[in-house]
């Protein structure tokens, strides 16, 4: 039987990881509220930019001409691995990781790969294995459009420059608090999706229709780049929220059975203290 | 006529307004009730917004008062659709 000391302060230790989870758990679950807040809130935004781009490029004739509509022979591969700065959220940048060396590998065999990591947990273990074309790990600190905007910049100049021919990112979608589906998703070159939407609306486009498509288009480019950083950010917070739920349960359990142990341990100290005792007194009246 | 107002992180303005101004990037130009269907790109300037409106208290200072009751919100580039009376901005 452990002695008593050890398994009181063991009693201790977990007490005070338990205080710890849960406390993070509360504090995931209030980040989390507000980052599906504002998904909610950037859809109006996203559902019109995609709306306006299909009715426009349904009744474009011929090829919008854009430099990112241009498919080209996939030789330079860039994938961006949207991850987070920090751990403890379970299988959360696991995921995106062994994702990112799977489609690596099999995917894009033969073809040069290269890697953009948001986040700091993807950038720590994929910069090992692939070539880093930059890192941005400051951006969770100030989810906004614009600084998502700027990132999104930088790849479509790398894409218009022909540095890559293929940007994909990967990422967890948000489905929800519990679960997280790892995403992989064409960035560039953007598919011109032909759907005869049949009612094509009598607008005046003022400049011109392929004017308005070439604005669109980086517009909607990066609402896409936005969209996934911020659903990402939202299941960082919901894998965060069940890991921590789940190790405060753990946590509970644990407490529970030392305590038994404890209870048990001390009943026989007891136990034997009073047979020593009544033993002395048998041995003093004998 | 109603107008909405739109950006990446929030839902600006929506609701019935008299008339808007905006910044098309080959010079301003203002809708009225009635107008053609139309789509344009804006450029950087102001969103002029004309009647009598209120805007929600969190999005408050990112508006101006102008001259003649205008109300005023200031875009670096956005989009504009108008059909069937709905004017919707699409602004960042």
């Amino acid at each position: 039987m452990a002695n008593l000391k050890e398994i009181r302060s063991r009693i201790t230790s977990v007490g005070s990881t338990m205080q710890i989870t849960s406390a993070m758990k509360m504090v995931s679950a209030a980040k989390l509220k507000k980052a599906q807040d504002a998904i909610t809130a950037m859809r109006p935004y996203a559902d019109k930019l995609t709306e306006l781009l299909q009715n426009l490029s349904a009744t474009l004739e011929g090829d919008s001409g854009s430099v990112f509509a241009e498919q080209r022979e996939v030789n330079k591969v860039l994938i961006v691995a949207i991850t987070s700065n920090r751990g403890l959220c379970g299988a959360f940048n696991a995921n995106v990781i062994k994702e990112t060396q799977r489609v690596a590998k099999e995917a894009y065999a033969a073809k040069e790969v290269n890697v953009v990591t948001i986040g700091k947990k993807g950038n720590d273990i994929l910069s090992k294995s692939f070539p880093v074309a930059f890192n941005n790990n400051d951006i969770f600190d100030d989810l906004t459009f614009d600084n998502a905007a700027a990132i999104a910049e930088t790849l479509m100049q790398h894409y218009a420059e022909g540095k890559y021919d293929k940007i994909v990112l990967m990422y967890n979608s948000f489905k929800n608090a519990a679960t997280q589906i790892v995403k992989t998703e064409d960035f560039l070159p953007i598919s011109t999706a032909q759907e005869n939407s049949g009612a094509a609306m009598d607008y005046i486009f003022e400049p011109t229709k392929v004017e308005i498509v070439e604005t669109l288009i980086p517009k909607s480019l990066k609402t896409q780049l936005y969209k996934a950083i911020r659903d990402s950010f939202a299941s960082e917070h919901g894998a965060r929220m069940t890991a921590m739920h789940k190790a405060t349960d753990n946590a509970a359990e644990l407490k529970a059975e030392l305590t038994l142990t404890y209870n048990k341990a001390r009943q026989a100290a007891i136990t034997s203290e009073i047979l020593e005792i009544v033993g002395g007194a048998e041995a003093l009246n004998g | 006529m109603y107008l909405e107002i739109v950006t990446p992180e929030a839902t600006l303005f929506k609701g019935e307004v008299t008339s808007v101004a905006v910044p098309g990037i080959d010079g301003e130009f203002q809708m009225l009730n009635n107008h053609a269907p139309i789509v344009s790109i804006l450029g950087e300037g102001k969103v002029k917004i004309y009647g009598d409106i209120t805007i929600e208290k969190q999005y408050a200072d990112r508006f101006t008062k102008g001259e003649k009751d205008a109300t005023i919100l200031a875009i670096n580039s956005g989009t504009i659709e108008m059909n069937d009376n709905k004017v919707i901005v699409l602004a960042d």
